[in-house]
């Protein structure tokens, strides 16, 4: 029977059909993303990939090979940045998601004094990472910058904190947490704000303490949550490479160069655009798997809600 | 569960001030008259004389009327066209039943994880080639197309019931004007909420447009930013750079401050969805 | 409506007749970089103006493009995009790479036309300068603005402990002696250093070939581009020498410092000596509130010293008005009048001799004792290392400088591991070159 369904929406599919074909309709549509999407995404990875394969030294004849990738995986700089930027992944992504779920959790509640506290924690997202950066090269200025200042008043000597390979990437890693941490807490704060009041209240009435409650209710519904600012973290974490640009340039020894600075190095400075090609090759497969990693986290995370 | 509070707030509220401090030298240092070789450039105390010299130095010496022009055009040129991509490609994807909508999907959805900056050598070669380089263009041509603005869309468009679409087309309105006309208007807020992210992330961008740009004439904030506190630093000249950075920051954290809840509730109403 | 669109027609009309002329003039880019302080770009924006209002029928946008690794990323990116600035100020050890790669033009031609033998057009700059200026025989690179690393000293401290600033250091054994005493420790903390130098890219590299050249080493190979000489013994006892300042004699700190941290060390007396650039010498002289002297940098073996600055290139691929209006512009930059205000104004000796020999000159090297040292210096200068992949051959070196600044490895391992990659930097070109022979 085709009118059981609801008469307005059969008649409307009737109507719909008689005109062109969904697929020619969509196609329309989807053109102005797709050509964007064409010109900017897929075919940069292709033309990198093919650059990438692209074997010309100096003063020879440009040939196919994996010569570069070869290249690429013997570059102790390579290595260098790959494993800084799995190091300030890790230093980020972990303390600057604790310490947003954490000051989400204090904030929640409605109140002055907490919409104060979460507008200050807020407000580093809101300036660029070079103006940040710019603050921060004072702040770290060895001897008369902010921090040694206020810490010889302590009685704790000056540190040269980007000036030493120990420090220095430690030191990126802070101002990036300083930076995002606010970001990440209002996504927490509006999963938060998601979850029925009710179960709180019936676990309470079953005696559930606060941690338990919190590791019971709390963490397993905020996962999607939890899934999305990750991913996003992550994502900020290889991409956000302006305050390594103009405080330290990859330095002191290499201690802060990163995998998508070691692109920009290879293409800008040393003009190695074949090196550069398989690094970006080899860096989008692994932001790609990385991803899809998490997004099955992410998937799952959802399934379990609904 | 009062007994505790106490402590967690006195850590919170430590924690904030934390947060605030280089923002609060900032101010103080963007104030305070420039003294070479001065020892207590680092003092956040707000003591001695006002001034308001470095403001009006670096308003002359960098070139901020030209850099924020350009930003503003970037990142409203950027949204225009974004609203007119995402709106038509998220109808489609929340509408239309079409073989392979899925496949395609996901290769929309891909371009989440390769921001534009990841790809920065191939496509500088791309606008290069198209005749781009060096211009406010070039900055914006990659972004145009957003799958989040995509990915959001559908979302949106979803919630909304067919009904209102189909009354109009029943009336006989074209499918595009059936989306502009009573579509866009009911998804109005996710729309507003994008555009808040949009330009947000466009306005802080560095990397590409340093790499695209090198006429001063087509700089925008944060390259300019990062030249001028670059010249104002290798003189030590903090209060000067402190003043640059607030005139930076200066419009973002106004309009953050005045329109606070609008702006939270679209961060996050854009992650939830 | 007629007398409207007349009128529009006619205003039309006035409006081309007045941008006309300005259309008519050649409009060419000019990069430039200022790699010591703010305002340095200023000025030389001024400069520029200067240049204009005199040259009508040229004008010319002056692009600040940051420092001299800066200004080369964004002049090779516009050669690749196609759109080469007509005249770019590259730091001048860039040149020989520019001239590697094909993408700076011979300027023989140019100074010929001008009814001149490019030979004798070099005579005009002093002979350290020469040899970066040119390759394989013809000239590239005009001299723009030079410098060579000094030896700034804080006269009250000297005198506090016993030395006399009259006669600063002259050997490294002096040095050390000098920096032993001036360093001051209170308990564990060092309340001032005897020494600093700055230590960040591009610096470090050009200090260390100092330091290199005065302990008698080559340091690099200037004749051709393929080949340095980092794993020498002359490289490695310098590299030791740093390395025993910051650890053995502990008068200089550990870790990197830019050249801020350095100013700022010694502006406010926590430093009482420093090696800087005399590109900084007008910076120190408006900011060093306490009495201070330069002196050359010591040596070891013999006194020899790097030139620094930068060089005036014009980029292939400009069409031969822009050519020419460079080429103007160039000239008019080192006329002895504007090279002898520039180098007034910066600290930066001016390239051109007859720039000395103005009266203004001579009277302000008369008033200024810190500028004729860096002129006298002169005398024991030599060219600036340049290579094939100049950057990361240099980079290679100061990696490892770093490193040992940072008690992370010892001289002859960080030199050894040194050389290693900068052997396959070089290595493209080495095949193409020394080791490419007849078969």
């Amino acid at each position: 029977m085709p009118f059981d369904q609801g008469g307005l929406q059969d008649v409307c599919r009737a109507v719909r059909q008689r005109r062109s074909p969904a697929w020619a309709v969509a196609a329309a549509l989807l053109a102005p993303s797709a050509v964007f999407l064409a010109a900017f995404t897929y075919w940069p990875i292709l033309s990198a990939t093919l650059r990438a394969l692209t074997e010309q030294r100096f003063g020879q004849a440009p040939s196919w090979g994996l010569g570069n990738f070869t290249r690429l995986f013997a570059d102790d700089r390579f290595a260098t940045a790959v494993g800084n930027s799995a190091l300030y992944a890790l230093g980020t992504i972990g303390p600057s998601l604790l310490l947003a779920l954490a000051f989400a959790l204090a904030l929640r509640e409605s109140g002055r004094l907490n919409a104060l506290l979460r507008t200050m924690l807020v407000l580093p997202l809101l300036i660029p990472l070079v103006a940040a950066a710019a603050l921060f090269t004072f702040i770290l200025l060895p001897g008369g910058g902010l921090l040694d200042w206020h810490l010889a008043k302590l009685g704790i000597g000056a540190s040269n904190w980007l000036g030493s390979p120990d420090t220095a990437l430690g030191a990126i890693i802070a101002i990036t947490i300083w930076k995002n941490t606010g970001y990440y807490m209002l996504f927490f704060l509006a999963g938060l704000a998601g979850i029925p009041e009710e179960y709180h209240e019936a676990a309470k009435l079953d005696g559930a303490g606060p941690f338990t409650r919190l590791r019971r209710i709390t963490l397993p519904l905020l996962g999607p949550t939890l899934g999305f600012v990750f991913i996003i973290a992550l994502l900020n974490a290889l991409t956000q490479v302006d305050h390594v640009v103009t405080m330290t340039r990859g330095g002191p020894s290499d201690s802060t160069n990163m995998i998508l600075y070691y692109i920009y190095q290879q293409s800008e400075q040393n003009m190695d655009h074949g090196l550069a090609a398989a690094a970006t090759v080899v860096s989008v497969a692994g932001l790609l798997a990385l991803a899809m990693l998490a997004l099955r986290t992410l998937e799952r995370g959802i399934h379990y809600e609904s | 569960m009062k007994a505790n509070r106490a402590p967690v707030r006195l850590l919170v509220c430590a924690a904030a001030l934390l947060w605030l401090v280089p923002f609060a030298w900032m101010a103080v240092a963007a104030l305070r008259p420039q003294v070479a070789g001065a020892l207590d450039a680092a003092s956040l105390l707000p003591t001695g004389p006002f001034t308001l010299a470095n403001f009006a130095e670096a308003w002359r010496s960098g070139r901020f009327p030209v850099w924020y022009l350009n930003s503003v055009i970037v990142c409203g040129g950027i949204l225009a066209i974004q609203c007119v991509t995402v709106s038509l490609a998220g109808y489609a994807f929340a509408r239309l039943r079409f073989p392979g909508s899925n496949w395609v999907f996901t290769a929309f959805l891909l371009q989440l994880l390769l921001p534009p900056v990841v790809l920065i050598v191939p496509n500088l070669e791309m606008i290069t080639r198209l005749g781009l380089y060096d211009s406010l263009g070039g900055i914006m041509a990659p972004y145009c197309a957003s799958a989040f603005g995509v990915f959001l869309m559908r979302q949106t468009f979803r919630s909304i019931p067919r009904d209102f679409e189909d009354a109009a087309q029943v009336d006989g309105a074209t499918r595009l004007q059936a989306i502009r006309h009573v579509l866009l208007p009911l998804a109005a807020p996710g729309l507003a909420a994008f555009a808040i992210v949009s330009v947000t992330a466009h306005w802080n961008e560095f990397l590409w447009p340093l790499m695209v740009v090198s006429s001063p004439r087509n700089q925008v904030l944060t390259v300019g930013l990062a030249s001028f506190t670059a010249s104002a630093e290798s003189g030590a000249d903090w209060g000067l750079m402190a003043a640059g950075t607030m005139l930076v920051a200066g419009p973002l954290l106004l309009g953050f401050l005045a329109f606070q809840r609008r702006f939270v509730s679209s961060l996050v109403f854009t992650g939830l969805k | 409506m007629r007398i409207l669109r007349a009128a529009a027609a006619a205003l039309g009309l006035l409006a081309g007749a007045a941008i006309a002329p300005a259309l008519a003039a050649t409009d060419i880019d000019f990069f430039f970089p200022v790699p010591v302080q703010g305002k340095l770009a200023n000025e030389m924006q001024a400069l520029v103006e200067r240049f204009n209002k005199e040259n009508p029928d040229i004008r010319v946008t002056a692009v600040y493009t940051g420092s001299y690794d800066d200004t080369n990323v964004k002049t090779r990116a516009a050669i690749q995009a196609g759109r080469p600035p007509a005249a770019s100020m590259q730091s001048a050890n860039f040149v020989r790479e520019y001239v590697i790669t094909g993408d700076a033009m011979p300027l023989d031609d140019l100074i010929r036309k001008d009814g001149a033998a490019p030979a004798d057009y070099m005579q005009r700059f002093w002979p350290a300068l020469r040899v970066n200026a040119m390759e394989g025989g013809r000239v590239y690179g005009i001299p723009f603005h030079n410098s060579t690393p000094l030896l700034y000293i804080n006269e009250a401290a000297f005198k506090e402990v016993g030395l006399d600033p009259a006669k600063p250091p002259s050997t490294w054994a002096e040095w050390v002696e000098a920096a032993k005493k001036l360093t001051r420790r209170d308990g564990t903390n060092t309340t001032r250093w005897g020494l600093m130098l700055p230590a960040t890219y591009d610096y470090l590299g050009w200090i260390t070939s100092g330091l290199v050249m005065s302990n008698g080493g080559a340091y690099y190979n200037e004749y051709w581009g393929g080949e340095v000489f980092y794993n020498t013994a002359s490289t490695i006892g310098a590299v030791q020498f740093l390395d025993d300042l910051v650890h053995k004699h502990k008068v200089m700190p550990s870790g990197v410092n830019d050249a801020n941290a350095v100013t700022n060390a010694f502006f406010s007396g926590r430093s009482a000596m420093m090696v800087l650039s005399t590109g900084s010498l007008s910076f120190v002289r408006d900011n060093m509130k306490l009495p201070y002297r330069t002196a050359f940098l010591p040596f070891n073996i013999a006194a020899a010293v790097p030139i620094g600055g930068a060089s005036l290139i014009i980029p292939k691929g400009n069409s031969p008005e822009r050519v020419a209006a460079a080429w103007k512009l160039i000239n008019w930059f080192v006329s002895p009048e504007i090279a002898g205000h520039w180098s007034r104004f910066t600290g930066y000796f001016a390239p051109r001799i007859a720039a000395y020999d103005l009266p203004e000159m001579k009277a302000f090297m008369a008033s200024q004792p810190d500028a004729k040292v860096a002129l006298d210096q002169l005398a024991y200068a030599r060219s600036w290392f340049a290579t094939y992949n100049t950057v990361a051959v240099r980079k290679a070196l100061e990696d490892q400088v770093q490193a040992v600044l940072n008690g992370k490895i010892k001289a002859p391992e960080a030199m050894a591991l040194a050389q290693r990659n900068a052997d396959a930097l070089l290595k493209p070109y080495v095949d193409q070159g020394a080791l490419k022979l007849p078969q």
